[in-house]
C-alpha cells in the first residue's frame, strides 16, 4: 500500500516509459465512499496501470483545444499567484490537502459532465498516441473502458481523501477544550529527525506522495476529457472553465511539484499556451 | 449570444455545403483534412479514431498542416441531464473560484491585523511576537482543515427534537468532537424542490451566513447529504416571543416598548444586508442567553409557510371567495364572540393550536402585509406591517386579523380598513395606538417606508437608548439549569405532534433500508449549489454558550 515504493519505481531504467505504478485498485462497490457503482465481475484485481504508445498511423487535424478561440477562452484572468502560493504561516500540508480535496471535488464534476459520451470510450486514451492501460493481477496491461478506468481512479481518490490516516480531518483527542482549537497530537512529531510535508499538522510521511499519486491520475482524467471530450465540452459551452480549473491545477501541481514534467506530454501544448498567457508568473517550477 | 462574435475570423474556413444559420455570423465551421467536422455534431461520437488524431500528443503543437478550426456550438442533441450538469458544474466552479478569491483576500485581512495588532505594542519580545504568527498561522491551518473535513449529521448527537415542521426539524444537537451546543435544523431536499422552496432556503443560508449582526442568529455550518440540508445554528434557549405571549398573555406598554425597540433594530439590520425577511412574526423572534432576541427563520422553520406562493395565496382568494362558505361566516361571527379580554383562555388556547398547526401544516398568514399577497411588488416596508400586528398582539392580546381559517384571515387583512378593529375594554396609549395605526396601513402610507429612522422618532419610544438597548437587562431574563435547557421550548406539544407526511415517509424508507442513495450523475445538485458552509471564526467562537 505504500506509495513511498511506487514513487521510487515510476520509470524504467531504461529510460523508456512502460508502465508506472499507479494506485492500488479502488473498493468495489458496496464499500463505503465508492464513488459509483455498476462495475462487475471479471475486473482487473490488481494496482497498477501503465501508459501504452501506440504507433498512429496517419497525421490528422490540431486536437480542438488548442484551436483558437478554444485555447484563448478562459474563466479567469491573470496569473494563479494569489490562489496557488503557500499563505504566510500556513501549514504546507494542510494547504496541499486542501487543495488535492477541492481539485478531486471538481474534476468529478467535470467528468461527471462528460458521462453520457465517456460511456463509449473503449479505451482510456490521451490522444491518438497514448492510452491508459490498467494491470491486472497477472502483470498484463489491459485496456478498460475510460468510464471504468476514471471510476476505479476517482473511487480510489475519494478511499485515500476520506482515509484518516492519510488525510487526517479530526484532531485525536477530540474533546476540545473550548475556545482553543488546536491541531494536537502529531503523532509522528516523535520521529525525531526525519521531516516531511505535513509533519507538524499530523500528516503522515506517506502524505505527500499519495498526493503525487493522485494528482497524476487526475492529470490523466484531465488528458481524457481534453482528447476525448473537449468538443463535447464546447458544445456544452464549458470550455473557459475547464481551461481555467485546469491551469489552476497545474500551477498548483508546479508550485508543490505534485506532477513529473514528463507525465504532462499529452497536453504540453496546452500547458505551453497558459505558459505564454502569463499565467505561471510567481509560480515555483514555472519555465523562465 | 455568440461569445466569439467579436473576434476576427481569420481562423476559420468555411466549410463547403455547411448550413448556414443566423447564429453563424462570424463563427463559421472549418474543415480540415480528416478533421473533426464530421464527428463533431454527433455527441455519441467520443470513441476512438486514430485516422482523426495526431501521432503524438507532443507533436500537436508543431502545426504544419494543421489548421485552427471551430465548431457550431449544438448542445440541443445532448440529454437533458447532461445539460443540466453542465450547468451546474460551471456554476459551481464559478463559486469556487469566487470564494477562493475571497478566503485569499481575509486571509489577508487577518494577517494584516495580527500584524498591526503586534507592531502597535512595542514592549512585546520579538519571541512573543513570533508566537503570535504561529498561533495565527495554526488557526489558518485548522480552517483549511475544517474546509476539507466532510460533515455529517453523525458529527452531532442529538438531545431533543424541539421543533417540527412539513419540511423537517429542529434539534438541540452536541457536537461530538468538541462538545459544544447547537440548533440544527433539517430540511428534507426533495420536498423543498417539490414545493419551490429553494430561493427560501438559499435565501436563509445567505442573510444568516453573511451576518455578523447580533440581531440575527448565527450559522455555523451548513452541509447536505443525499437527503437533507442542514442548518447548524446557535442555540437560543429563552425560547421565542410566541411562546412567552402564550405565558403571559399580554405584555405592559414597557415591555411592549422594550421587544419592539429591539424589533425595529433587528428589522433595520435584516434590511441592512439588502433582505427582506417577509415573514416576522412571535415564533420567529428567539431570546438568547440575556433576554434579548434575534431575528431567525428567515423563510423556513415551522413549515415554509409559503409566504411567497403567490399560487397558494390564489387558491385561498378563491376559497375566500366561494359563495359556498356559510361555515366561514360561521366562524367569523365565532372569532367575534371568543376574542375579547373576558376570553383570555381561549385566546391561549388558540395560540397553542396555532402553534401544532404551526408545525405540521402551512401557517396562519396573520403578520403578513397585504401587498405580498396581491400580485404585486412589495418592498422593506412589508416587514413593518409585521412588526405592527406584532405590537397589536403583544398589547391586545391576539393579532389584529386572526381567524379560524387562513382565508378568513386573509380576507380580513387585504380588508384591513374595515377589519382593523381597536377593542374598548383594552386601554392602549394615544402614543401606542398610533404607532400601530402607522404601521398597519396601506405601503405609501406606511411609517418605516423611508428607514427604520422615522419608526425610532416615534413618540411612542420616547426615551428609548438605540445604541444601548442590547445592554440593558432584558424584562425577562430566562432561568437555565443548564446549558441544554429546553424549559422555554414547549416540546411537550412536539410529542403529540405527528411526523410531516414528508418527512414520515422518508423515515419509513430509511427504516426499511428501501433509499437508494443517488449514484453519481444521478444528483447533479443544481439547486443546491453552494450550500457548503464552514465559518473562519467558528473556531473561536462558542454556539450559542
Amino acid at each position: 500500500m505504500s506509495f513511498l515504493n511506487s514513487i521510487g519505481r515510476k520509470f524504467n531504467p531504461d529510460g523508456k516509459r512502460k508502465g508506472s505504478k499507479a494506485p492500488p485498485l479502488p473498493n468495489m462497490p458496496g464499500s463505503s465512499g465508492s464513488f459509483g457503482g455498476g462495475s462487475g465481475n471479471g475486473t482487473p484485481s490488481s494496482s497498477t496501470s501503465s501508459v501504452v504508445h501506440r504507433p498512429v498511423t496517419q497525421g490528422v487535424a490540431r486536437p480542438l483545444f488548442i484551436c483558437k478561440p478554444y485555447v484563448n477562452s478562459h474563466l479567469l484572468k491573470g496569473n494563479f499567484k494569489t490562489i496557488v502560493v503557500l499563505p504566510k504561516h500556513v501549514d504546507q500540508g494542510e494547504w496541499i490537502a486542501l487543495n488535492t480535496f477541492e481539485f478531486y471535488e471538481y474534476i468529478k464534476l467535470f467528468y461527471t459532465t462528460t458521462l453520457e459520451f465517456c460511456a463509449h470510450c473503449k479505451t482510456m486514451s490521451a490522444g491518438p498516441g497514448t492510452d491508459y492501460y490498467w494491470l491486472g493481477t497477472d502483470r498484463q496491461p489491459r485496456p478498460l473502458p475510460a468510464a471504468t478506468y476514471i471510476e476505479y481512479v476517482l473511487t480510489w481518490i475519494n478511499n485515500r481523501l476520506t482515509d484518516e490516516t492519510v488525510f487526517p480531518t479530526r484532531p485525536p483527542n477530540s474533546l476540545n477544550t473550548g475556545g482553543q482549537t488546536q491541531i494536537i497530537g502529531a503523532p509522528h512529531a516523535a520521529q525525531g529527525g526525519q521531516t516531511w510535508v505535513g509533519k507538524e499538522a499530523g500528516f503522515p510521511p506517506t502524505f505527500f506522495p499519495s498526493c503525487q499519486a493522485i494528482f497524476k491520475q487526475m492529470f490523466r482524467v484531465f488528458a481524457h476529457i481534453y482528447h476525448t471530450h473537449f468538443v463535447n465540452i464546447v458544445h456544452l459551452s464549458m470550455e473557459a472553465h475547464l481551461n481555467s480549473f485546469f491551469a489552476h491545477f497545474i500551477m498548483f501541481s508546479r508550485e508543490f511539484s505534485l506532477l513529473d514534467p514528463r507525465d504532462l506530454e499529452p497536453l504540453k501544448p496546452l500547458i505551453d499556451a497558459f505558459d505564454e498567457k502569463g499565467m505561471s508568473q510567481g509560480i515555483k517550477n514555472a519555465p523562465a | 449570444m455568440n461569445p466569439y462574435q467579436n473576434q476576427p475570423n481569420q481562423y476559420y474556413q468555411q466549410q463547403p455545403g455547411a448550413p448556414q444559420t443566423p447564429q453563424q455570423q462570424g463563427f463559421a465551421q472549418a474543415s480540415s483534412p480528416g478533421g473533426f467536422g464530421s464527428a463533431l455534431p454527433n455527441p455519441s461520437n467520443g470513441g476512438n479514431n486514430p485516422q482523426q488524431r495526431p501521432r503524438t500528443a507532443g507533436s500537436l503543437g508543431s502545426n504544419k498542416f494543421e489548421e485552427d478550426y471551430s465548431i457550431q456550438r449544438d448542445p440541443t442533441t445532448y440529454a437533458p441531464i447532461t445539460r443540466e450538469r453542465a450547468t451546474a458544474c460551471k456554476l459551481k466552479i464559478e463559486l469556487f473560484y469566487k470564494q477562493n478569491v475571497q478566503h485569499a483576500l481575509e486571509r489577508n485581512v487577518r494577517r494584516q491585523e495580527l500584524e498591526t495588532r503586534i507592531s502597535n505594542e512595542p514592549r512585546m519580545s520579538e519571541e512573543r511576537k513570533n508566537m503570535q504568527r504561529v498561533n495565527f498561522g495554526s488557526q489558518e491551518s485548522n480552517f483549511l482543515r475544517l474546509r476539507r473535513t466532510r460533515m455529517t449529521a453523525d458529527d452531532f448527537h442529538t438531545i431533543k427534537v424541539i421543533g417540527k415542521g412539513a419540511f423537517g426539524e429542529v434539534r438541540l444537537v452536541q457536537k461530538k468532537d468538541n462538545g459544544r451546543i447547537y440548533a440544527m435544523k433539517t430540511l428534507l431536499k426533495s420536498e423543498m424542490f417539490k414545493k419551490d422552496q429553494l430561493a427560501h432556503v438559499k435565501a436563509e443560508r445567505d442573510v444568516l451566513a453573511e451576518s455578523d449582526s447580533p440581531w440575527v442568529v448565527n450559522l455555523f455550518y451548513s452541509f447536505q447529504d443525499s437527503i437533507y440540508l442542514y442548518l447548524i445554528m446557535e442555540f437560543l434557549p429563552g425560547g421565542d416571543l410566541m411562546t412567552m405571549l402564550i405565558k403571559y398573555e399580554v405584555f405592559s406598554e414597557d415591555v411592549t416598548r422594550f421587544y419592539m425597540a429591539e424589533c425595529v433594530l433587528a428589522i433595520e439590520a435584516v434590511h441592512k444586508l439588502g433582505f427582506i425577511h417577509r415573514d416576522i412574526k412571535p415564533d420567529n423572534i428567539l431570546i438568547d442567553i440575556n433576554g434579548h432576541i434575534k431575528l431567525s427563520d428567515f423563510g423556513l422553520s415551522t413549515g415554509f409557510h409559503k409566504t411567497h406562493d403567490q399560487a397558494y395565496y390564489q387558491k385561498l382568494l378563491e376559497k375566500a371567495q366561494a359563495p359556498s362558505a356559510p361555515r366561514d361566516r360561521n366562524s367569523v361571527m365565532i372569532d367575534a364572540i371568543h376574542l375579547t379580554i373576558s376570553n383570555r383562555n381561549q385566546v391561549n388556547t388558540w395560540r397553542k393550536s396555532r402553534r401544532v398547526m404551526a408545525y405540521s401544516t402551512v401557517g396562519t398568514p396573520d403578520y403578513i402585509a397585504p401587498e405580498i399577497f396581491i400580485h404585486q411588488g412589495y418592498g422593506q416596508e412589508c416587514d413593518w406591517w409585521s412588526l405592527g400586528t406584532i405590537m397589536f398582539e403583544c398589547l391586545i392580546g391576539w393579532p389584529p386579523f386572526c381567524a379560524e381559517e387562513a382565508h378568513e384571515t386573509y380576507r380580513k387583512i387585504v380588508n384591513w380598513q374595515e377589519s382593523l378593529y381597536f377593542p374598548e375594554e383594552i386601554h392602549l396609549s394615544p402614543e401606542a395606538e398610533d404607532l400601530i395605526r402607522s404601521l398597519i396601513t396601506s405601503a405609501d402610507k406606511r411609517l418605516g417606508r423611508h428607514g427604520a429612522e422615522e419608526i425610532k422618532r416615534h413618540p411612542f419610544f420616547n426615551g428609548v437608548d438605540w445604541n444601548t438597548l442590547r445592554n440593558i437587562v432584558a424584562p425577562f431574563k430566562p432561568q437555565l439549569k443548564s446549558m441544554t435547557d429546553t424549559t422555554y421550548f414547549p416540546t411537550d406539544d412536539l410529542e403529540n405532534v405527528p411526523d410531516a407526511p414528508a418527512v414520515a415517509a422518508m423515515r419509513a424508507a430509511q427504516a426499511q433500508g428501501s433509499l437508494q442513495p443517488p449514484g453519481p450523475g444521478e444528483e447533479t445538485g443544481l439547486p443546491f449549489i453552494g450550500y457548503t458552509y464552514k465559518r473562519f471564526d467558528q473556531l473561536n467562537r462558542h454556539g450559542g454558550f
